[in-house]
């Protein structure tokens, strides 16, 4: 090859090279562009509602001004709900697969199913509640709505659980067992300790996860346009009234959907970056 | 120090046959497939410090493993023959194995304080089995750190969190809390082969202190150490057990030329 | 006082552990069952949906999949138009998404200052954390008028004369429809497509790609002949992640796609997908062959899920074993 072919070789690679990571860097922009995009049209619409009535008025009939309090309190309702009980069942089934099963072929399925139900469409788990829960009970309830989140926190909860209990190396275990503890003392007072940050992260992201979830209250907790403790009755959350509200005609509704979506993202923003420093994910090479 | 005086009544209680506190009968040990220990059998006196040495993979670990039965863990590894503690069988089906480590104590080759503060390490293992009062833990966490050398350093600060004491501190707190739960045999896994010599060093003071106590067996890759602590050394290799004796003269007058052989260093 | 074992404390510890051995047994039960609730939710799921959908199923069998008609008068329910638009928006939402995504990637591997490696990286995943109903109320008031007012004439009016295209891209502007769904989910799927790209191009062993500069390469040369390519299943599994999450998406679709039960050459008209049918008229069918019809639908949704994120998940176990071996 003669020497200008070469150079020009050289040149024609250079180019190219320059080229693709432009468009590199151009993605990285288009993927922070609509980040900014997003927040910034929740804040400038969402915070315009924002006012002391949002957080101690009901939600109103159509045309009328109102807030959103039943639907925030039914969501923290059933989120706590789902919470309560999702994570002992995550992280008892984390322990099983960390600490007992670790190389049984219970685990190995255990771990493939937990990950298709991580990332499975969260309608159909509220069509399997309602099959479960609504359809024997005969009406929609905060209950159904709590059994469907909480089969949403579980997959969240069971990785991380296992994920960070597999970080405790085994020579703690073995000083645990050495000095005569049984094995159940030696998972909660050391291997439990150990991994700590870690599982309460996971339970911490999982709330991140349902706190936004429509779908599957769809048709299990409905909605309810007033105030509701009551379990077994339709409890209004903050997801399905966005939703309501949202596709409506009423200026009033609108505008108290893009409030309750700024206050969700909020939450849900907030939770995850507090989960992500309790951790501090494995440093960058 | 030692007083002379309970010396010299060990000597004149026990006749010439020492009391063999471990005794080992053709101990096999399994990893999956692979044999790794061969048809041992040794005896091991009580209140003594014994030494196992030999070359990496030889088995040495793998043996002492076996006196508290911590292979129990781990799914594909299995002991058949006979471990007699004080003439029970403890490899028997039949023997608990959370009451066996509270006779057998371990000390591990890298040291694992727990995730806890400095007093609960060590109160952790005795609120296993005793109900005591505050001020009677207190009293044994502060006698089981004075046994163990760490007291007068780490006295003001036992709330702080065991792992932040330097790596000697760590492990003598490691000791600490296997003597406080009043075992008759300790277990050294190569104790001292992740510190520097000061630490090796107090660490083998401390053996020498604990033998009068409790049977000793240190595993150890450090042939000096060896010849320093103990008073009976056993040379495995390959999963065999070559020669055990005095330990004066296993390293002055060996019998095998294996031995011979490791000790002046022509392999290992 | 001694540190020495005497006879009443070893009859204390027997007692002692006596009662461990019961606790032991009941926590290793405790954790097992859990472990085992996992399994049994989702066969749950799957036998209820085969449950729920039998009667629509059994009533239409297999032209169910091939029929568009979808009419609760006359009771004739067929599922090929949600599933043509599950499967057009989330086709054309991965192919937005894996070049911009796998771009990211590099972006943030090779080109990015150090400093900013994380926060860019969090900003990112930040994406994937904002909730699906945020899309769709972003979607349906900000992006889709945008989309009215000047993207869709744009295209309209640029492939008016070329054939073939010219359907595809066929008026009137809406502002909502397919293409506005799948842009919307292409920006979902984004995040989850780039952290995987990520964590893979980082379990390249850095020989590899510094052998690679140290004949010449360019930066770009080395991630499409060295780095991809050794990466190449990893980055499979994390499309077919990605895929398997747009299938799925719902409420962020729900608002945006118009929801109309028709297939339509053009990208620019309104559809429906499963989820969106489902989440629009669930609560409001009456008859239980309306019902039956709908979750007949969320077993066609199941299935595919299942077997494209099974099939990411299989993917995946690959890459970590090589990077593990």
């Amino acid at each position: 090859m003669t020497v200008a072919a070469a150079t020009s070789l050289h040149s024609r690679r250079k180019v190219r090279n320059s080229a693709m990571m432009t468009l590199c860097v151009v993605a990285a922009g288009i993927g922070l562009a609509w980040l900014a995009l997003i927040l910034g049209a929740l804040v400038w619409k969402g915070l315009a509602g924002v006012n002391l009535a949002v957080f101690t008025e009901m939600t109103p009939p159509p045309g009328d001004a109102g807030g959103l309090l039943n639907a925030i309190y039914g969501s923290v309702v059933m989120t706590v709900i789902a919470v309560a009980v999702g994570t002992p069942v995550g992280v008892m089934a984390g322990t099983y697969m960390a600490e007992y099963g670790r190389f049984s072929k219970l685990t190995t399925v255990v771990r493939f199913i937990n990950d298709i139900l991580l990332s499975a469409p969260s309608i159909i788990i509220g069509l399997f509640v309602y099959e479960l829960v609504v359809r024997p009970m005969g009406h929609f309830s905060a209950l159904a709505g709590a059994v469907a989140l909480a089969i949403l926190v579980i997959p969240v909860v069971v990785r991380t659980t296992e994920d960070m209990l597999n970080l405790v190396p085994n020579t703690l275990r073995e000083a645990g067992t050495a000095i005569g503890a049984p094995r159940w003392i030696v998972i909660r007072s050391v291997a439990y300790r150990a991994a700590l940050s870690g599982i309460v992260t996971g339970i911490l992201l999982s709330i991140a996860r349902i706190s936004g979830e429509t779908a599957p209250l769809l048709f299990t907790a409905l909605n309810n346009q007033f105030w509701s403790s009551n379990l077994n009755a339709p409890m209004a959350s903050l997801p399905v009234t966005i939703f309501q509200f949202a596709l409506s005609p009423y200026e009033e509704w609108q505008q108290l959907a893009w409030t309750g979506a700024l206050i969700i993202t909020l939450t849900v923003l907030g939770l995850s970056i507090f989960a992500r420093s309790l951790t501090g994910r494995r440093e960058d090479r | 120090m030692k007083p002379m005086l309970s010396t010299e009544l060990d000597v004149a209680a026990e006749p010439a046959a020492e009391t063999a506190k471990i005794e080992v009968r053709h101990l096999n040990f399994h990893y999956g497939q692979s044999k790794a220990l061969k048809d041992i059998s040794l005896s091991l006196p009580a209140r003594s410090v014994t030494a196992f040495i030999g070359p990496s993979g030889c088995g040495k670990s793998t043996l002492l493993r076996c006196f508290n039965r911590i292979y129990e863990l781990y799914p594909r590894q299995s002991a058949d023959g006979e471990i007699l503690l004080d003439g029970r069988n403890i490899l028997d089906r039949s023997q608990d194995l959370n009451l066996l480590r509270t006779r057998i104590g371990m000390v591990f080759q890298k040291p694992t304080p727990f995730p806890m503060s400095i007093y609960e390490n060590i109160a952790f293992g005795v609120r296993l089995y005793e109900k005591l009062p505050k001020s009677e833990m207190d009293g044994r966490v502060e006698h089981a750190l004075k046994r163990a050398a760490l007291w007068t350093e780490v006295k003001d600060k036992l709330d702080a969190s065991g792992l932040s004491l330097s790596g000697g501190q760590q492990q003598r707190l490691c000791i600490a809390r296997t003597v406080a739960v009043k075992p008759e045999v300790i277990l050294l896994d190569e104790p001292a082969s992740a510190l520097d010599p000061l630490s090796t060093a107090k660490i083998e003071e401390l053996i020498d202190e604990l033998k009068d106590d409790y049977t000793i067996v240190i595993v150890t890759h450090n042939m000096q150490q060896a010849a320093r602590v103990s008073s009976k050394t056993a040379f495995m290799y390959l999963g065999e057990l070559i020669e055990f004796d005095k330990t004066e003269k296993i390293f002055t007058s060996p019998r095998e030329k294996r031995t011979q052989d490791y000790i002046t260093g022509r392999f290992g | 006082m001694t540190l020495v074992a005497t006879a009443q404390s070893m009859r204390d510890r027997e007692a002692t552990v006596r009662r461990f051995a019961l606790t032991d047994t009941i926590f290793h039960n405790t954790a097992k069952g859990a472990a085992i609730l996992v399994l049994l939710i989702l066969s749950g799921v799957a036998i209820s949906l085969v449950a729920g959908s039998w009667e629509a199923l059994s009533k239409f069998g297999p032209a169910f999949l091939t029929t568009e008609s979808w009419n609760p008068v006359t009771e004739n329910f067929g599922a090929l138009a949600p599933i043509y638009g599950t499967v057009v928006t989330s086709a054309v939402a991965i192919l937005i998404a894996v070049p911009i995504g796998i771009g990211i990637a590099i972006f943030l591997t090779e080109l990015c200052p150090r400093p900013l490696r994380r926060p860019i990286g969090i900003a990112v995943e930040l994406l994937a954390g904002i909730p699906s109903i945020i899309y769709g109320i972003w979607g349906l008031f900000v992006f889709a008028p945008f989309l009215q007012t000047t993207v869709q004439p744009f295209l309209i009016a640029l492939f008016k004369n070329i054939p073939v295209l010219n359907s595809v891209f066929a008026g009137p502007p809406y502002g909502i429809g397919m293409l506005t769904s799948a842009l919307i989910l292409a920006i979902m799927v984004l995040p989850f497509i780039t952290s995987i790209t990520k964590d893979v191009f980082d379990t390249v062993p850095s020989v590899l790609k510094e052998s690679a500069y140290g004949i010449g390469c360019t930066t770009w040369e080395v991630m499409r002949r060295i780095v991809v390519p050794y990466t190449r299943v990893g980055i499979m599994g994390g499309v077919m992640l990605g895929l398997g999450r747009a299938l799925g998406e719902t409420m962020a679709v729900t608002f945006v796609i118009g929801n109309a039960h028709r297939i339509s050459a053009s990208l620019l008209a309104p559809g429906t997908t499963i989820s969106a049918t489902i989440a629009n008229e669930f609560t409001e069918a009456d008859g239980d062959l309306y019902t039956s019809s709908l979750v007949a639908l969320g077993l066609i949704l199941f299935v595919l899920t299942f077997l494209i994120l099974a099939l990411a998940r299989y993917m995946l176990m690959r890459i970590e074993r090589k990077a593990g071996a």
